[in-house]
């Protein structure tokens, strides 16, 4: 039996799993959405992220561009980016309504992404290191990373956004829509193509924001995008398929159930209890954890 | 399938079976390049099974081709059952047959545990979700299994050297044939039909008196066996059975890949899906050895926009799905 | 001919093996309500679906106001004005009241102009005001029914359809029902209706229509239905 440890490290921990699992939550909120109105798993959410990470890597060693800075770079460009993938690639699969097909496309894409980075990046790993890497800020009382952080506010920062998008505006009403009923929301007069690449821009959007986090934050290499499409997927079910927010906390109650595994049983274990805990909820509380089941009129 | 069909094939296998006495007519470069073929159609048969016919999408087929791989090299070393066999008789233990069926045996069973809880909660993409984390579970549960399972590095087999090719040829091709001819008997029969309508309509099909429960968790194990007895091949191809490579998602991805540019749902779509995309990659990996990766993804995009129903079904017509 | 609103001609749709269609041809005139009336499994749902463009026909014609719609999508048929009430209402469930009736006014068309159709929809469904911040999945049955008509009457449209609007309401609600489709009908909505209650469609049907297994079997107006001995003895017997 373990004891339990200290206070100050309790909070330490319980502060770098959140901090951690907020970036999980920011790629799950854009599995959401893209799931919310395609039913497609987005395998290659992972790979965009990366990609991103790469793609900021090379703004700020290239042309000096501040990571933080290139958010407002990465993000209208992950919108434009993520409107032309499903036009070019997912449209005539969603109109066919054949869900294999898109999903496959997203494996294809998913190595395409990965094998060109190796090609144009090289295999390694690799990171940004800028003058602020190392240093820390207290919070709580607990000195911590201060890219984490900014990581943290980013996931926040986006998913509040994304929140006001879909509760506000008449567009996000018709995603949301669309994303409960399909066949209703094309009876309003909804186009599916139309919500279908809203999604997936604010899906890769969200993506590029991601990718901005990571880099400053984690070492990555072309092929650390697989697992993080799988964790954002554990993060959406923990969170529940369809539900935003839910997806943003289900990602940072995945970071503090690693947090807490790699301190108090071992490292080794932390991804067969994430997918233990994953397989658990998808059996007996698929709405997911933060929705009270609703109840039939 | 036609009888013309019928008559193709038994030519092909026979021809194929024939091939190794030909006098310098197939080089080690064109065994191995047959052999994985083999090997893939048949982990692609094993997939179409359960998500073909039986309409269940399984991402899971890494996790019992691992399960298959990794039972066959803890037997061949046999440290800690009761001495390797490999040992005793070393001149004959290649492609073992009960150890090929026990790779079977283990990944089924472990599709049935799996299976009951996941088939009988979970639907569509929940189930294939499910059996996504299964797979990296299992995958982790390898990685810590001590000296048992040879733990992150695995566990490399006694044997190293073969001189020819041949056998494994033979085998593999045997063994494609074998899973080809089961599923179509399988097909055929009453269970095929059972599984057929589960698919199509699972609330008719229960309403008809059909347990979907069991010929749902029946389809996943046999797809698991197939799966399991494919890994046992692998096994006595690479010795080294360690959980990145037998667990790969490659192993899920390409057979995946492979059936539905196919064709899902028809008896020859995933050999022929085998075939076509394996000469694609290796041919990829020939001529642009620095990008072969990204032709493969570019080829399953492409794939998959301009043949969205699969070869079989695009060029030979309706085929049966029955 | 020309004052044809709908006009299906010669439908024929494939949808499994439940619901088919061979052959059917129906019209709709401006002003009316025309009810479409048949057993379980006659084909009505398939019917209504096709004529929004949810399924598509193996062949014939599907008109409106002299425009085609096959081969047009479900939203762009409904921005040419018919709006749809499917079977199950199709609200969604976890918006709100509010939510669920702007977009019904979602088509370019009607979406400036949402305030005013809500203050019109308010009118004629009072409940509803009480309810706007509330989730379409928890009102009542016959509150839900309400409020996927009015979402429907959001979008002013040239054809009102209607799929089984009293199933799973209690007896008082579908006198409500009923007589809110005839005030609908005062302020000169079309009203196309499919009902399994035959007794209460044909009372408020101008024209209307027997589909059996998939084709056309009578066709009358609502009131010498209601008298032929036929559709007494077939369909109404069993509802007395």
């Amino acid at each position: 039996m373990f004891n339990l440890p200290p206070p100050d490290i309790l909070l330490q921990l319980s502060l770098n799993g959140a901090l951690g699992g907020a970036m999980y939550g920011v790629a799950a909120v854009g599995l959401s959405l893209i799931f919310g109105t395609m039913r497609l798993i987005f395998l290659a959410q992972g790979a965009m992220i990366i990609l991103a990470a790469y793609f900021v890597r090379t703004l700020f060693y290239g042309l000096g561009i501040d990571p933080f800075l290139s958010l407002l770079i990465v993000v209208p460009v992950g919108l434009g980016v993520g409107w032309l993938m499903y036009q070019g690639l997912f449209r005539k699969a969603a109109a066919e309504e054949d869900r294999n097909v898109s999903l496959l496309i997203a494996v294809g894409l998913m190595f395409l992404v990965q094998n060109l980075m190796t090609v144009i990046w090289g295999g390694n790993t690799a990171g940004v290191v800028t003058s602020y890497t190392a240093s820390g800020i207290e919070l709580l009382g607990v000195r911590t990373s201060f890219t984490r952080s900014m990581g943290f506010l980013i996931a926040l920062a986006g998913t509040g956004l994304v929140m006001l998008f879909l509760r506000k505006t008449m567009v996000g009403k018709a995603v949301r829509a669309a994303s409960e009923d399909m066949d209703a929301a094309t009876l309003m007069g909804i186009s599916p193509h139309r919500v279908n690449a809203i999604a997936f821009a604010i899906g890769i959007s969200l993506a590029g924001a991601a990718g901005v986090a990571v880099a400053t934050t984690f070492p990555f290499n072309p092929f650390a995008g697989f697992i993080f499409s799988l964790k954002a997927l554990v993060a959406l079910a923990l969170g529940g398929i369809g539900n935003v927010t839910g997806a943003l906390a289900g990602g940072i109650l995945l970071g503090l159930i690693e947090a807490y595994v790699q301190y108090f049983i071992s490292g080794g274990w932390t991804n067969a209890i994430a997918y233990g805990v994953f397989l658990l909820v998808l059996m007996f509380k698929p709405e997911g954890l933060f929705t009270r089941p609703y109840k039939k009129a | 399938m036609s009888r013309t069909l019928q008559c193709i094939a038994i030519v092909v296998v026979a021809a194929l079976a024939l091939l190794p006495f030909v006098p310098g007519a197939v080089d080690a470069y064109y065994f191995s390049f047959l052999f994985f073929i083999f090997l893939y159609a048949i982990m692609a048969q094993s997939w179409n099974l359960v998500a073909g016919y039986g309409g269940q999408i399984s991402l899971g087929s890494h996790a019992f081709f691992g399960l298959g791989a990794y039972t066959t090299a803890i037997l061949w070393t046999g440290n800690y059952l009761w001495g390797s066999l490999y040992d005793k008789h070393p001149s004959i233990y290649y492609f073992d047959p009960v150890t090929m069926l026990l790779g079977g045996i283990v990944a089924s069973l472990a599709a049935v545990i799996v299976g009951l809880p996941l088939l009988s909660k979970l639907h569509g993409d929940y189930f294939a979700l499910g059996t996504l984390g299964f797979g990296e579970i299992v995958k982790v549960l390898f990685v810590n299994g001590g000296d048992f399972t040879g733990s992150a590095f695995g566990i490399v087999a006694p044997a190293g050297m073969f001189d020819t090719l041949r056998p494994h040829y033979w085998v593999a091709l045997g063994l494609m044939v074998a899973t080809a001819l089961a599923i179509r008997a399988l097909m055929r029969s009453r269970y095929g039909l059972a599984l057929i309508a589960v698919r199509d309509d699972e609330m008719a099909a229960s309403a008809n008196g059909i347990d979907t429960l069991k010929v749902k968790v029946a389809a996943f194990a046999g797809s698991a066996f197939i799966a399991g007895v494919a890994g046992s091949l692998y096994t006595y191809y690479i010795f080294h059975v360690g959980p990145d490579s037998v667990f790969d998602l490659d192993w899920m991805l390409l057979p995946l890949m492979m059936t539905v540019v196919g064709g899902t749902g028809t008896l020859l779509g995933p050999i022929l899906g085998a075939l076509v995309m394996y000469a694609v990659f290796d041919l990829a990996r020939i001529v642009v050895p620095d990008y072969h990766p990204v032709i493969s993804g570019l080829t399953i995009i492409l794939a998959m926009l301009f043949l969205p129903k699969g070869l079989m079904r695009s060029f030979a017509g309706r085929a049966r799905t029955g | 001919m020309a004052n044809r609103l709908l006009e299906v001609s010669d439908l024929q749709v494939a949808y499994g093996d439940v619901g088919a269609l061979w052959g059917v041809s129906l019209h709709v005139d401006p002003g009316t309500i025309v009810a479409i009336v048949g057993a379980n499994g006659a084909g009505k749902t398939t019917l209504l679906r096709t004529v929004s463009g949810l399924l598509k026909p193996k062949s014939g014609d599907i008109r409106l106001a002299g425009q085609s719609l096959v081969g047009k999508a479900p939203q762009e048929i409904a921005s040419m004005g018919i709006a749809h009430v499917p079977e199950g209402r199709g609200l969604f469930r976890q918006m709100t009241v509010l939510e669920n009736l702007e977009l019904g006014a979602f088509q370019p068309k009607a979406r400036p102009r949402t305030k005013e159709l809500l203050d019109k929809a308010y009118a004629l469904f009072p409940r509803l005001k009480e309810r706007i911040h509330q989730k379409a999945g928890s009102l009542s049955g016959g509150e839900q029914q309400m409020l996927a008509i009015a979402r429907a009457t959001m979008s002013e449209p040239s054809l009102l359809i209607l799929d089984e609007p009293s199933l799973g309401l209690s007896p008082l609600v579908v006198q409500q029902m009923f007589s809110l489709i005839q005030t609908l009908h005062g302020q000169g909505v079309t009203i196309l209706l499919v009902e399994q209650n035959i007794h209460q469609a044909l009372k408020v049907a101008d024209y209307a229509f027997v589909l059996k297994t998939g084709s056309l079997a009578m066709r009358g107006t609502g009131a010498d239905l209601i008298a032929d001995p036929e559709i007494q003895k077939a369909y109404m017997g069993v509802l007395e």
